[in-house]
Parts: C-alpha cells; sequence; structure tokens
C-alpha cells in the first residue's frame, strides 16, 4: 500500500514524498532507489522531517507509528483497520481529541465510484428504506513478503483485514449496527484458506449480509446489492467491466489470460489522499473520522467474536 | 397405460405450470381439478379442458391415481390426510408443512395407507445442479467447508402475506429450495440456525427479508438468503436460486437460472430476462409419474425430505422468537 500511496502523492504539485522509514532496511532502501525518496534511519527523523504521516505498516503496528505521530502535531493518514484491538483504537481516538490531529482512517472504498455513488444514491433515497443489503469481496489468499496476513493476530483475518472495508460503507450508509452474527474459517488453522459470513442487524431494521472471501482460485472480485421497498442497486465487478485485454500465450494455443479493469482518469487512492491533503492544507476533519474508524473496527471484532463463540454479538 | 392424476388446489402458483406439465406429458392424464373455492376449480378446469370435480372428496372418489396439492402451506395437511386415506399418491407444494405436527401427522398417513408422499422440490432436477453435486462428490473442490445460498424473490402477495395460510412470509416460503438442495450436496442434516428478519420492503406483520446462518452435521455452515427482495414492477425476472460451496481446494458456485437472454420489451416498458434452461417442473413431473406407474425413485423428494427442510424454517422463527441460534428440532 506504501508504494500505491506514493504513486498518488506524486500525482499532487503540492505534495513531496519527503521521507520514508521502514523497520526493514532493506525494504525502506529499495522503495528509496524505486521512487528517489530519501530514507529516515529511526522514525523519530521521519517525524522531524514531514508534515503529514502516512502509516501503511502492517494493521498489528498501526498504533505503534499512528500515536507518536499524532503526538509529534503531525497530520496522520492511517491504512485500515484503525488498529488491532479495541484498546489501541481507543488510544488513537483520544490523542486524535487532545492533540487536535488532522487524522483520517483510510477507509478508501468510499472514494471507489462505484461504492461512492452508490452511498449517495441510498442517502437522496434511490431505494426507499433499505432492507436488505448483500455485499462479497475477495479472491485467493493475500500473500505478502512476510506473510503477516496469515497471524491472525497481525492481521485479524479476513474480516478484520478484508470486508472491514465492507463495514465502514454499511455504517457510512445506514448508520448505527445493532448485532452480529458470523460464521468464519479462520479458526480452523486452514493453509493460507479465510472464509466469513457475516449477518449484521442495522437500529433502522435492515439486515446487511457480508461475506469475505480468501479462498477464491479465480481471482478478486467484488459485488453488492441494496433493496429497499422503492428499488434496488446491484453492482458486480465481473459484470462491469470496461476493458478486457487478453493476450495469446507465447508459443500458441491456450494459456492466455485476460485481463480486465476499469480505466479511469484518477483512481480511488489518489481521491482519497487528495481529500485527505486538503483537510489538511485548509484544517478541516476528513469526512472519514478518526470514530469511524473505531466503530468499523468495533464491528469487525464483534463479528470475529461471534465467529468464535458461536454467540449473538450485541452492539 | 397413462397415469391418472388430479390437482387439488389452485391457490399456489405453481399449480399453474404442474397442469402444463401433465397435459404435455404423453404418460399422464389430466383427469380434473378440485379446490377450496368452486369457482376456481372450474375455470381452472376450463381453461386446461379438464373436469371440474366440486368437492376434493368427488376428486379422491374418482378413479385418479395421484394429486398435486397445491393449497395454501397451512391446509397441505388437511389435504394429504384425505388424499392418503382414499390410497392416491401425493406430490404436495413446498414446503411441505409450516408446523412439524402437521408433517409429522403426513408422513404417517402416507405410510399408514401405503401410498407415496412427495416433495415439490423441482430444484433437484436441475442440470447445472446435477452437475454441480457430481463435481463436489468428485472431490475436486477438496473438502466442502462452507454454502452460500440465495433463493431471493418477489413478494407473491395474497394469502402468502396471511401467515395464518402461509406459516410466515418469506422465511417460511423461501428456505426450503436451498435448504434441501444443501441436504441433498452434502449428505447432512442441518442441526442449528440462526435467522434474522425483517420488514423493511412492505413494512407488514409479515417478514419480507430473512437471512438465515445454517450449521449443518459436521460443522459445514452456511447461509441462505431468502428474502423476497426483488422489486416487484421493474426486477427482470421472478428472483432466482443460487448455490455455492467452498472446498479446500476450490469454488463451484451456481446461479439454477442464469440460462436466460435479455428482452428489451418497449411494448411492456421494462426489461425482462427470458429463461432458455430445461423445465425443471417438467423433469420432476416426469418422475412422479414413473414413480407412481412402479418405478424407481432416483431425484425425487421425499416427504420425509420436505418435512427436513420445512424444520429448518420453522426453527429460523424459533431462533428469531428467542434472538438466537437454536438447535433444529425435527
Amino acid at each position: 500500500m506504501g508504494r500505491q500511496h506514493t504513486q498518488a502523492y506524486r500525482q499532487m504539485p503540492d505534495v513531496e514524498v519527503a521521507v520514508v522509514y521502514d523497520r526493514r532496511p532493506e525494504r525502506a532502501q529499495a522503495f528509496a532507489q524505486e521512487f528517489g525518496v530519501p530514507i529516515a534511519n529511526d522514525f523519530q527523523e521521519l517525524l522531524n522531517r514531514c508534515d503529514i504521516v502516512d502509516v501503511c505498516v502492517p494493521t498489528h503496528r498501526h498504533a505503534e507509528y499512528a500515536l507518536p505521530a499524532i503526538e509529534a502535531g503531525k497530520a496522520v493518514v492511517s491504512e485500515k483497520p484503525l488498529a488491532r484491538t479495541l484498546d489501541e483504537c481507543e488510544r488513537i481516538v483520544e490523542a486524535v481529541h487532545r492533540h487536535k490531529a488532522i487524522f483520517m482512517p483510510a477507509h478508501v472504498l468510499r472514494f471507489f465510484p462505484e461504492y461512492r455513488t452508490a452511498h449517495f444514491l441510498v442517502k437522496d433515497g434511490a431505494v426507499g428504506t433499505v432492507a436488505a443489503v448483500r455485499m462479497r469481496r475477495g479472491g485467493d489468499y493475500p500473500r505478502a513478503e512476510s506473510d503477516w496476513y496469515a497471524d491472525f493476530n497481525k492481521s485479524g483475518g479476513v474480516i478484520l483485514d478484508l470486508i472491514i472495508h465492507d463495514f465502514d460503507w454499511l455504517l457510512w450508509t445506514l448508520g448505527e449496527a445493532e448485532r452480529v452474527y458470523a460464521k468464519a474459517l479462520t479458526f480452523r488453522n486452514l493453509d493460507h484458506l479465510d472464509y466469513a459470513l457475516v449477518t449484521i442487524r442495522f437500529k433502522n431494521g435492515a439486515i446487511a449480509y457480508v461475506e469475505g472471501v480468501w479462498c477464491d482460485p479465480s481471482g478478486f472480485k467484488v459485488n453488492y446489492e441494496i433493496c429497499g421497498d422503492a428499488g434496488m442497486l446491484e453492482y458486480d465487478s465481473t459484470k462491469q467491466v470496461a476493458l478486457r485485454t487478453a493476450v495469446r500465450a507465447e508459443g500458441g494455443a491456450g494459456g492466455g489470460v485476460q485481463v480486465p479493469s476499469n480505466p479511469a482518469v484518477n483512481d480511488p487512492y489518489y481521491l482519497e489522499l487528495r481529500h485527505f491533503v486538503d483537510c489538511v492544507k485548509a484544517g478541516t476533519t476528513p469526512e472519514i473520522t478518526v470514530e469511524d474508524g473505531y466503530k468499523a473496527v468495533r464491528l469487525a471484532l464483534a463479528a470475529i467474536e461471534s465467529a468464535q463463540t458461536g454467540k449473538v454479538v450485541r452492539l | 397405460m397413462k397415469v391418472k392424476v388430479g390437482i387439488m388446489s389452485f391457490a399456489h402458483l405453481h399449480a399453474d405450470s404442474y397442469a402444463h406439465c401433465l397435459l404435455e406429458n404423453p404418460s399422464a392424464e389430466f383427469v380434473g381439478i378440485a379446490d377450496h373455492d368452486p369457482e376456481r376449480a372450474r375455470a381452472k378446469a376450463q381453461q386446461y379442458g379438464v373436469q371440474a370435480f366440486e368437492s376434493y372428496e368427488s376428486l379422491l372418489a374418482s378413479d385418479v391415481q395421484a394429486v398435486i396439492i397445491c393449497s395454501e402451506n397451512a391446509r397441505h395437511a388437511q389435504l394429504a390426510q384425505m388424499a392418503a386415506a382414499t390410497g392416491k399418491h401425493i406430490l404436495c407444494e413446498k414446503p411441505l408443512m409450516t408446523m412439524l405436527e402437521d408433517g409429522k401427522a403426513m408422513l404417517a398417513a402416507a405410510q399408514g395407507a401405503g401410498v407415496h408422499l412427495f416433495t415439490a422440490f423441482p430444484c433437484r432436477f436441475s442440470p447445472a445442479f446435477q452437475e454441480m453435486k457430481e463435481t463436489v462428490a468428485s472431490g475436486a473442490i477438496g473438502e466442502v467447508l462452507a454454502l452460500r445460498g440465495t433463493n431471493r424473490g418477489v413478494n407473491p402477495g395474497g394469502w402468502f402475506n396471511d401467515p395464518a395460510l402461509a406459516g410466515g412470509g418469506a422465511m417460511m416460503d423461501h428456505t426450503v429450495h436451498v435448504a434441501d438442495l444443501m441436504r441433498l450436496l452434502t449428505g447432512q442434516e442441518i442441526v442449528e440456525v440462526y435467522a434474522e428478519t425483517g420488514n423493511n420492503m412492505y413494512h407488514a406483520g409479515y417478514e419480507d427479508t430473512a437471512m438465515l446462518t445454517l450449521t449443518l452435521q459436521s460443522g459445514v455452515f452456511a447461509t441462505l438468503d431468502s428474502s423476497w427482495s426483488r422489486p416487484k414492477r421493474t426486477f427482470p425476472t421472478w428472483g432466482d436460486v443460487t448455490l455455492a460451496v467452498i472446498g479446500t481446494r476450490g469454488i463451484v458456485e451456481m446461479d439454477m437460472f442464469a440460462q436466460y437472454l435479455v428482452h428489451y420489451d418497449e411494448r411492456g416498458g421494462r426489461i425482462r430476462q427470458v429463461f432458455w434452461g430445461d423445465n425443471i417442473d417438467y423433469l420432476m413431473i416426469d418422475e412422479f409419474l414413473r414413480v407412481v406407474a412402479g418405478g424407481e425413485r432416483q431425484v425425487l423428494a421425499t416427504g420425509e425430505d420436505g418435512y427436513k427442510a420445512a424444520a429448518v424454517a420453522i426453527a429460523g422463527y424459533e431462533s428469531v422468537r428467542r434472538g438466537e441460534p437454536v438447535a433444529v428440532v425435527y
């Protein structure tokens, strides 16, 4: 995600990626070479050399870096989820308020046009009162160099890491959640395989259902449908595709892979970070607040608790 | 020899499909119709060119060998017991029953009379489902870990919105087909149910939205969306039956009625999906006729299958009452 964010910043004439820090020097070195960005030898040095801190470390280290950055008076954008535990989230919320920091949890889904458009359509009454929402997200198991996704204590599995995107969208669009019930493969100790089915009841009577997939060899795909008493919205990333490219494999028949894409002038990461930078410059609160980040983690951890205990968890 | 069949009640919309299947099947003789509503019996009999019986008793007193029951859900038990008492074989519309006692009485009546009692679960006959079942059985996707199903539809209105006759709303109407497919696919019983229901679609005294989470004997878990969540005027078809199986080595996903073309209908002012796949009602009725004629049951769902699927929906209501997952009582 550090690469993705850097590419977005490099499109902004008013932003300079001033310095990079990674606790693994070889990673910092590779990054510095790729983007021509100077390296900080420690995190304090990074804090001394920038105005905005963008935290793209694994989930279990979010608080470790976000807290000192907030305390140093920096504007901070931190990858989702806000933190690995609710206790860490509370400390971040408290620090943001104490230091009046400009802070944004990077729930980038809100800047994906297919999700942003749906949110505002629902808010404008396009489907009337919402009754049922179904959302699916996922593909094959994520692979990182350190394989930290596979460590539940670090990533929180498919619920905390992946479908928290959908949870945030739901909370943003439908308001407060009342209770959650979930089933998941997270605790089965299967080799690089996770899957979760989560049902959420909202205070307004809507029922949402989110499927998190880290076990589908056919690749990453998302879909949703939002049903209300005056209509329905649906989106399916396998169907709404503007461009498909297929190239024949070298040496003859078969083996070609089709790559679907939806080209756009601005990608969602740019839009997200542009919004954040604008807020920093204007001194305003980003549209994704630290409380939003907290609520999404609280819902995700409640879903995990339900999957673990087999009980309905009330929020 | 043709199998003589009567239809008991046209309350359920599927009766029309079954009537067509009987008329088209060379092994069937569609004898006639009886109904709670004699006017409907006359109208339908005229439509299909068959005899209108003035009462269920008179239909059952005729020489029909078998009946198809398409009454309101809550009346299945009474009609099935009447049919069994006169020695008629029975194909009963789903859900088999709305209360466990009714289902038990139906099974006992059929067994006591030595007649067949089958449940109308045509989805079993879908070639897509049959191939999915073979794929799973072959081990191609490894060990089955989880299932995800939907049977979403449009609110049918009428007696379906009267819980006294329907036994509930969307959850009673739409849980059993996919619950049955899950049982058939895994060979396992559903042992626990958690259900969330809502009524934000129609704001009435029945649930129009239902999301069930199911646990099977081996710990395999599943979800089943049985909501009437398809928009009534603009959705391009009646609904769907989908089922996905998540295995240790892969996934197989079925969208049973995805075999359609799209019709942009200028005169009707809407977009429609026109299904071109196999008629699974016909395949089901065809096997029913063969079994009544003395053949072996192969795919057709038994009364017990219908009972077990309906018990899952009944457990769903208990879960809603208690606000927690409950064991399925069979």
